[in-house]
């Protein structure tokens, strides 16, 4: 009970500081400390994690970023069994991929790839392998990657398949799945994985853009999404909003 | 930024409206004529004996360099082309006039450029001894050789005399110019890799440390002319650097009277240095360009917008693997610069070497040709090699031991050069239709006039292979003006000239050898579209002082004398050739 009164006061501290305001007031440092504090106690809480990455994003520094993976690295070593402790141990090289140069970030997504393959190891879920599955698409064909990322995401489609609920986020890897074919130049069967997933999700705008464009106008459009460096959308928020 | 912005919408609106405008003729603008023209040259990569040779054969595609001159002072533009193999011979071509060439290399004493310890890398024409005639430099991985001008048509090694015997060096770029203001052709030096013997390295630890912040290259070199005796001054001045030195670029970029520089670097950050005008340089890095991590091989300074102040452009990687996008960076004249090559559509040239501006159809906005490619080899592609080099734990990059062999692989192969036409401010690729959109490993281009006929030519050298001669065909009826500048100082480099026209001022400038292995003319070209009479010229010359001349023809090439009141038709010597392209 002590414990769990700890997390509630940490996390609602936490929470309060991690505002963009007072992160601006008091130094992005301070926030971080509380979120480390929680989760040395919960380390395997995806959503604490999560929203540690968040604050550090919204810092958006090197020695933040720099500082976020240093406190997974312990993290996951005191706590090698968290699925979830490494799984934004990954993350965390993710977010920092948009401020190095083109070989780091490189570095920093295949150190992530490993990372993401350990939590999946250790736990066999929908959101391991869409995230990893996801990862590998991200990777040009030359790579010889794009397999690993069909059949992730297969996998994570199989997952969802068998859920209680089909929430609005499980239509990612169907997107994902559709964007490996076309890195495979397979433009039929991406639109007939997108065409599939559209029978489900007749709502997403995602799906909606990809199946509106010509080939040329989708291999532009995806070109410009996969630009290496860009910041991916690593909040997982998505995941305990619906629920 | 806001201003930035605003600018981009105001580009956009004049460009959108220039894009309106069609030529009647739709055919290609650039002619290949290197075969009728004479020209029988073929690059060749250099093959290492020692053990790092299945890496090192690379680096000498570098070499494939062109440097324009007239150096035998006959009114037309000649050529100097570099190879790379030992034994291979430079070559010399003489521009006859008609728009052939003669190969008079080994008659001139310099094509000797080739052996087991040197390979040619780049050469460079400056005027050392300030007798008003073309030297030439040939940069070596090796040891450099200095070429005086006899005026005879024959050169002679005069390299230890000039105090140029330095030391081994793996120079890849060389650029001249009057640094200190004293009159004469001061020289910076740009090296690839250390000071480390290529042919017989006494250490394995000779490639870049990292490749993004490497810091164990070559770096620069200053040198100060003393009356053709030079004195390195690197220290003094202020220009330490040990990066991995590809290009080097001048020009007067804040205007305020002197020569300011720019060092693109490979596996690590450009550098901008601003000329402090007593004999030192400061480095203005991180508030005028911010520091990057990229791949910087070209170094090209051009108005691009017509604004009056110097751009630089540069090119970086950008392919599937690896999207670095080139760098236009726009001289806000405040001291900073931004980035406009996205907005601008010159982001993207693959691996880029030398991209020069130049004026191809004389609208009177600058053009920007670009050539690229690394190696175009077989089908297996060398990147996944490099991959697995990179992802590997605490692995030692300056090991070249660690290096993959390259074999006969491609990496970033088979790339298009791009021709960028100027709308205004925006550029679109017109390069297939012109014919220049060769997929050939393009290194270096060299623009200038070699017909006098007022429209830019180029030649365009390729690593391990044949280069090309484009004879400019366009059929406008654009007018231009073009200038052949003699200064008070023996050198016209850093000269710079306004035309006005329409009321807007134009600038250009004489530079000293600026872009990736390539060199191109000492005049000054401007394209004046349908404006058929200049309303001034000014010219700015490197003493300092100023001369305008008012309501200029068109379509003339003139010459002007520092300190002469009169401009004065250009004519070139013993030969029937004409101008104004009849």
């Amino acid at each position: 009970m002590k414990r769990l009164l700890c997390v509630v006061t940490l996390m609602l501290m936490a929470a309060n500081m991690a505002q963009a305001e007072e992160i601006a007031v008091i130094g992005g440092s301070a926030a971080l400390d509380k979120f480390e504090a929680v989760l040395k106690i919960e380390p395997n809480n995806l959503k604490y994690g999560n929203d540690y990455r968040q604050v550090v994003i919204k810092i958006n520094k090197v020695e933040m970023y720099n500082r976020c993976i240093a406190f997974f690295e312990n993290l996951t070593a005191e706590n090698p069994k968290a699925p979830n402790a490494w799984m934004n141990y990954g993350y965390a090289f993710v977010d920092k991929i948009p401020v190095e140069g083109a070989i780091t970030q490189v570095l920093l997504a295949n150190t992530a790839l490993g990372h993401f393959s350990t939590a999946l190891a250790l736990e066999d879920t929908w959101l391991g392998h869409y995230t990893r599955g996801n990862s590998y698409v991200y990777w040009p064909a030359i790579f010889g990657r794009t397999p690993k990322a069909i059949e992730d995401l297969t996998q994570a489609i199989a997952h969802s398949e068998k859920a209680e609920k089909l929430h609005s986020f499980h239509v990612r890897p169907y997107i994902g799945l559709g964007e490996a074919h076309w890195r495979l130049d397979d433009l039929a069967k991406a639109r007939e994985v997108w065409q599939d997933a559209i029978q489900k999700f007749p709502n997403n705008e995602a799906l909606k853009k990809r199946l509106s464009l010509d080939d040329d106008a989708l291999t532009a459009f995806l070109t410009i999404h996969f630009e290496p460096g860009k910041r991916v959308d690593t909040d997982l928020t998505i995941l305990w909003e619906e629920e | 930024m806001g201003i930035n912005r605003l600018w981009m919408i105001g580009l956009m609106t004049v460009g959108l409206a220039i894009a309106g405008t069609s030529y009647a003729e739709e055919s290609a603008w650039f002619q290949d004529v290197t075969a009728k023209a004479g020209i029988d040259f073929k690059h060749n990569n250099r093959s290492f004996k020692n053990v790092y040779g299945n890496i090192m054969e690379g680096y000498t595609s570098l070499g494939a360099s062109v440097a324009v001159a007239d150096y035998d002072g006959d009114g037309f533009e000649d050529l100097f082309l570099t190879d790379s193999e030992e034994l291979g011979k430079n070559r010399l071509y003489r521009n006859k006039g008609n728009f052939t060439f003669v190969d008079v290399g080994e008659k001139a004493g310099v094509s000797k450029g080739n052996d087991a310890t040197n390979a040619s890398a780049n050469a460079l024409w400056f005027d050392y001894n300030s007798d008003r005639r073309p030297d030439l430099l040939v940069l070596r991985f090796g040891h450099n050789i200095l070429y005086e001008n006899q005026g005879d048509g024959t050169f002679q090694d005069v390299t230890k005399k000039a105090g140029l015997g330095i030391p081994y060096l793996n120079c890849i770029v060389a650029i001249s110019f009057d640094y200190d203001l004293d009159g004469d052709q001061d020289l910076v030096l740009g090296n690839y890799f250390q000071p480390v013997d290529l042919f017989n390295p006494s250490t394995p630890n000779f490639f870049p440390e990292s490749f993004e912040t490497a810091n164990n290259g070559g770096g620069v070199m200053l040198y100060r002319n003393n009356g053709g005796i030079f004195e390195d001054v690197t220290e003094k001045a202020g220009l330490q650097l040990s990066g991995w030195t590809l290009d080097l670029g001048h020009a007067d970029v804040d205007h305020d009277g002197d020569e300011d520089l720019y060092v693109a670097a490979d596996f690590g950050t450009d550098r901008l240095f601003l000329n402090n005008g007593d004999g030192t340089f400061a480095d203005v890095t991180k508030e005028a360009i911010g520091i990057d991590t990229k791949k910087g091989m070209n170094a090209d300074w051009g108005d691009f917008n017509n604004d009056g102040l110097f751009d630089m452009f540069v090119t970086n990687i950008t392919d599937e693997y690896m999207r670095e996008g080139n760098f236009l960076w726009q001289n806000n004249g405040d001291g900073t610069f931004f980035d406009v090559s996205r907005e601008t559509g010159t982001y993207d040239t693959g691996w880029g070497w030398a991209g020069k501006f130049f004026d191809y159809d004389n609208d009177g906005w600058q053009d920007l040709y670009v050539v690229n490619g690394w190696v175009s080899g077989g089908k297996a592609n060398y990147v996944v090699d490099i991959f697995e080099l990179i992802v590997q734990p605490n692995v030692d990059l300056s090991d070249a031991r660690n290096w993959p062999p390259m074999g006969d692989k491609t990496l970033s192969g088979y790339q298009e050069n791009c021709l960028f036409h100027n709308q205004g401010g925006l550029f679109k690729n017109e390069a297939k239709r012109h014919g220049v959109n060769s997929k050939l490993d393009g290194r270096g281009v060299a623009i200038a006039d070699f017909d006098n006929d007022g429209r830019l030519d180029m030649y365009v050298s390729n690593a391990n292979a044949k280069g090309f001669l484009f004879q400019n065909v366009q059929p406008t009826s654009n007018h231009w003006v073009q200038f052949v500048l003699e200064a008070s100082y023996p050198s016209p480099v850093g000269t710079r000239v306004w035309v006005q026209i329409n009321g807007q001022k134009h600038v250009g400038f004489v530079n000293g050898g600026n872009g990736f292995a390539s060199q191109s003319t000492m005049r000054v070209h401007f394209g004046l579209g349908d404006v058929a009479q200049v309303e001034e010229v000014e010219v700015v010359w490197p003493s300092g002082k100023k001369q305008t001349f008012e309501n200029i023809s068109s379509n003339q090439i003139y010459r002007i004398e520092e300190g002469k009141k009169a401009l004065k038709p250009f004519k070139p010597k013993n030969t029937t050739a004409t101008q104004n392209g009849k």
